[in-house]
């Protein structure tokens, strides 16, 4: 039985040739006329019935596409998303975003004309064509030009000797009969094309993989970003020095800066100290402020030892306005703050030493105002 | 000879318009086949191996070098405030406009019918795709992290910022990536015919498995054509404004700064003028190197190398008016900072570059006045190596000069590069180079199915006609 015949060749020495062979062979026989050339012929389109290409019109849209999602996206980005003011221009500088919305339509046009061509309009690449197993290939890479009366899809039979009589009559060299294709083998162009297209596939898989499991399990091993590294957490042990601990001492005899070392050792013997501060306003506000975020929480606002907090618990602050308290000298409440009285815990470390100063000039203020006579009223306000 | 010389036909000139003959032997599709595409399937002359070993080494060291740079910070460069650009930026501005030339030859000369381009057209987008590729190291060197340059490009990310648009830097990003992807997809739509026969010659099985994988099947189906030469015609007028384009986005980020020498609205046109200038010196150079080596006289002939001899010519006259422009504008701008730049030019510590760019890009071309010396080898390989070098130091002295001495006097800095510097120029020579030979070895050097549809004979006599 003779194998389906897929089309028949028939091959001229000239583009004239060729060109006038085609409406003699148009006339004769039916089937899909097709050339194949080793390079552009003028004419040809018009002589086959070619449709115009469509590419012009695809580049077209594609390039206005371009333009508008270029601009689109620099106003949105610039302008809406993230709003960022740069030399003083306002928001919508539309000068500034043209260069860019030239290239990107500059872009969206020549690849769609370029890979538009090759991969949707030629249906490239495609190597099962009979054609690219036809021995006339090399001469029409080269110099001939070749006519092709070829069976349209589902009608396989044609007319081999009517076909190949009319292109020898329209003045075709040689004739040549193509069968349909056999399948390809393994290690075709065709094979390799799709290795790449799935190596292509798997890579963008395995990327698209990759990226949501960073950003799920973030601290999956071996992508631990900055959490694991080598560093001190605060009271952790750490094995580094031999006696665990991970922070220093300072050395013996370090001063802290600003500030004199306190060495009194008994309430009785801070008398001495001199208060270095003024009474004035800006230093009671201080005083003020200080006394109301660290003392009043247990001595109450006013510093009268009614609290807000602790009743409920059984303490019993200090009335700061009691007769005993008004006569200490201002070293020793001073002392107090430094080192603490019995349920009371040291302050030094909240409090710099301007501050507690002005604390303590603070509850001078309300010792005197807790007991505030009559006669402390001005003359006028007391009519 | 004359007598078996062909013409492109014609007729419809008057006879003093008509050009000379552009091939000087008979050539037909075969024989050009043999010519063009049999060169890539010989072994290539002892010749080829000296050059790309001598070209191959210096690309190492200029590779090794950027390697240094890489790993250990851009110090090693001579760059210091108030000269933050220096050689990066100079050797990224020249080689983008080395490739200018090939996209005007393959773009806007198609356009324009000149129909002489097509013997050289193929190797000229050869160049350009190159010298994009060697332009392109510069600026991911310069930012010194190159492996963060992908942030230039807009993507969404966890800061949730964008670029700034509005910056000419990132116009560059785009256009400088748009012009590579576009000269290279033209360059290859080009090259797919060519390929397909290649593949049809070769007999070397791997050899045509490659080519045939490649060639994407091309069987040469007059649709094929048609589809073909439109996209064709359409991807070079496109290019055609995307060539201007690009230079002109290269020199806004000099034009839209503030700084005195840079701050010009000549400066577009008088980098596109400059980048066809040097594009085409280097292209002379490669031709009268090619068409020797490779046997191509009958092909790139004489005619070829007059007639980019007198595009030199003419952009060496346009150069010449844009530095004219820039005394002008110093002038009329009667502002102290731009006289004390444009005086730093031409009389300053780098004022032997000044000099040395107006000697090699305006006075050496105006041999090419002579018809003698357009059709010299010596003297036109002399006025070509001449315009590298001269639009070479040109860019120099518009980045150097004008940094060296900014608005603080206390800051000014003599800058001098270091040998990391010198080492990356010629190494970007070498890397260039050894590209170029290595499409001379596995490529056709010459679009052999555009050149063959404009022989003589090739096209049918009555174009168009239905005979119906």
């Amino acid at each position: 039985m003779r194998e389906p015949v897929f089309s028949v060749l028939g091959i001229f020495d000239s583009s004239q040739q060729l060109l006038d062979a085609i409406p003699a062979v148009k006339a004769r026989v039916s089937g899909r006329l097709d050339a194949y050339t080793p390079y552009p012929i003028h004419g040809i389109d018009a002589a086959l019935g070619l449709r115009k290409s469509p590419i012009g019109g695809m580049v077209f849209v594609m390039g206005l596409i371009g333009a508008i999602s270029a601009v689109a996206f620099e106003l949105w980005s610039e302008g809406v998303d993230y709003p960022l003011v740069t030399g003083g221009k306002p928001i919508f500088s539309w000068q500034a975003f043209v260069p860019i919305m030239f290239e990107v339509t500059v872009l969206f046009a020549c690849f769609t004309a370029g890979l538009g061509m090759l991969f949707l309009l030629n249906r490239l690449p495609f190597f099962r064509h009979p054609m690219l197993h036809s021995k006339s290939m090399p001469l029409i890479t080269r110099d001939k030009f070749a006519l092709a009366v070829e069976a349209d899809g589902k009608a396989i039979d044609i007319d081999v000797d009517a076909i190949a009589a009319a292109l020898r009559e329209a003045g075709a060299q040689t004739i040549e009969v193509l069968e349909q294709p056999a399948p390809l083998g393994l290690l075709s162009p065709n094979f390799l094309m799709r290795v790449v297209l799935g190596i292509g596939i798997t890579c963008f898989v395995a990327g698209y993989l990759t990226y949501w499991g960073v950003k799920l399990f973030p601290v999956t091993i071996p992508i631990v970003h900055m959490l694991d590294q080598p560093r001190l957490d605060p009271e952790r042990e750490d094995s580094f020095f031999k006696d665990g601990f991970g922070m220093r001492m300072p050395v013996a005899g370090t001063v802290p800066m600003a500030e004199l070392p306190f060495t009194i050792t008994k309430q009785e013997d801070a008398a001495i100290l001199a208060n270095p501060l003024p009474r004035t306003e800006s230093v009671l506000k201080k005083g003020q402020k200080n006394f109301n975020t660290y003392c009043s929480v247990c001595h109450g606002a006013l510093g009268n030892g009614v609290p807000s907090l602790t009743a409920a618990y059984g303490a019993k602050p200090a009335n700061l306005a009691s007769d005993s308290i008004r006569q200490l000298p201002d070293g020793e409440i001073y002392y107090v703050i430094m080192r603490g009285k019995n349920a009371m815990p040291s302050y030094a470390a909240d409090l710099s030493e301007d501050e507690r100063w002005s604390v303590v000039n603070y509850v001078r203020v309300l010792q005197r105002a807790l007991n505030a006579k009559d006669s402390d009223i001005p003359q006028e306000a007391q009519k | 000879m004359d007598s078996e010389a062909i013409s492109l036909p014609q007729d419809m000139l008057p006879e003093i318009l008509r050009t000379q003959p552009v091939l000087t032997a008979a050539i037909g599709p075969g024989s050009l086949d043999d010519l063009v595409l049999g060169a890539v399937e010989r072994k290539p002359p002892r010749a080829w191996y000296v050059a790309i070993a001598c070209t191959s080494t210096v690309m190492l060291v200029g590779l090794a070098l950027m390697g240094y740079t890489v790993a250990t910070g851009i110090g090693v460069w001579g760059n210091n405030i108030p000269v933050a650009w220096a050689f990066d930026i100079i050797n990224f501005v020249f080689w983008i406009g080395i490739g200018h030339a090939g996209t005007l030859i393959s773009a806007i000369l198609l356009l324009f019918r000149a129909r002489w381009r097509n013997a050289i057209a193929r190797f000229a987008e050869a160049m350009t795709i190159f010298a994009v590729m060697v332009a392109g190291l510069f600026p991911l060197l310069h930012v010194g992290r190159p492996w963060l340059a992908f942030w230039l490009f807009p993507y969404p990310n966890q800061r949730a910022i964008w670029p700034n648009f509005r910056s000419p830097l990132l116009w560059d990003v785009f256009a400088v990536s748009t012009y590579f992807s576009v000269s290279l997809l033209f360059w290859f739509m080009g090259l797919v015919p060519d390929l397909a026969s290649l593949r049809d010659r070769t007999t070397s099985k791997v050899r045509k498995f490659l080519y045939a994988a490649l060639s994407l099947g091309w069987r040469g189906s007059a649709s094929h054509w048609q589809h073909f030469e439109k996209a064709y015609w359409i991807i070079a007028g496109i290019a055609t404004g995307l060539v201007l384009s690009v230079h002109s986005v290269v020199s806004f980020d000099f034009a839209v700064s503030l700084v005195p020498g840079w701050h010009m609205t000549i400066f577009p046109p008088y980098f596109v003028a400059g980048a066809i200038f040097a594009g085409f010196a280097m292209v002379v150079i490669v031709m009268i190197v090619v068409r020797t080596t490779m046997n191509l006289e009958h092909l790139i002939t004489m005619y070829h190398l007059e007639v980019m001899n007198k595009i030199i010519l003419t952009c060496s006259c346009l150069m010449g008016y844009s530095y004219c422009m820039e005394a002008w504008t110093a002038w009329y701008s009667m502002n102290q900072f731009i006289h004390h730049t444009f005086w730093a030019y031409i009389a300053g510590t780098y004022a032997w570059a000044g000099w040395l760019t107006i000697t090699c890009n305006i006075l050496v071309p105006q041999l090419l006045w002579v018809r003698r010396f357009r059709r010299s080898f010596p003297v036109m390989l002399l006025v070509a190596v001449a315009v590298t070098i001269g639009m070479w130091f040109e860019r120099f002295v518009i980045i150097v000069s004008s940094l060296h001495q900014d608005f603080l006097p206390s800051s000014w800095h003599i800058y001098k590069p270091t040998i990391v510097d010198i080492g990356i120029l010629l190494g970007s020579f070498g890397l260039f180079f050894t590209l170029v030979l290595l499409f001379a070895r596995v490529l056709p050097v010459i679009a052999t199915s555009e050149t063959k549809s404009a022989l003589p004979g090739s096209q049918p006599h009555h174009a168009g006609g239905t005979h119906a």
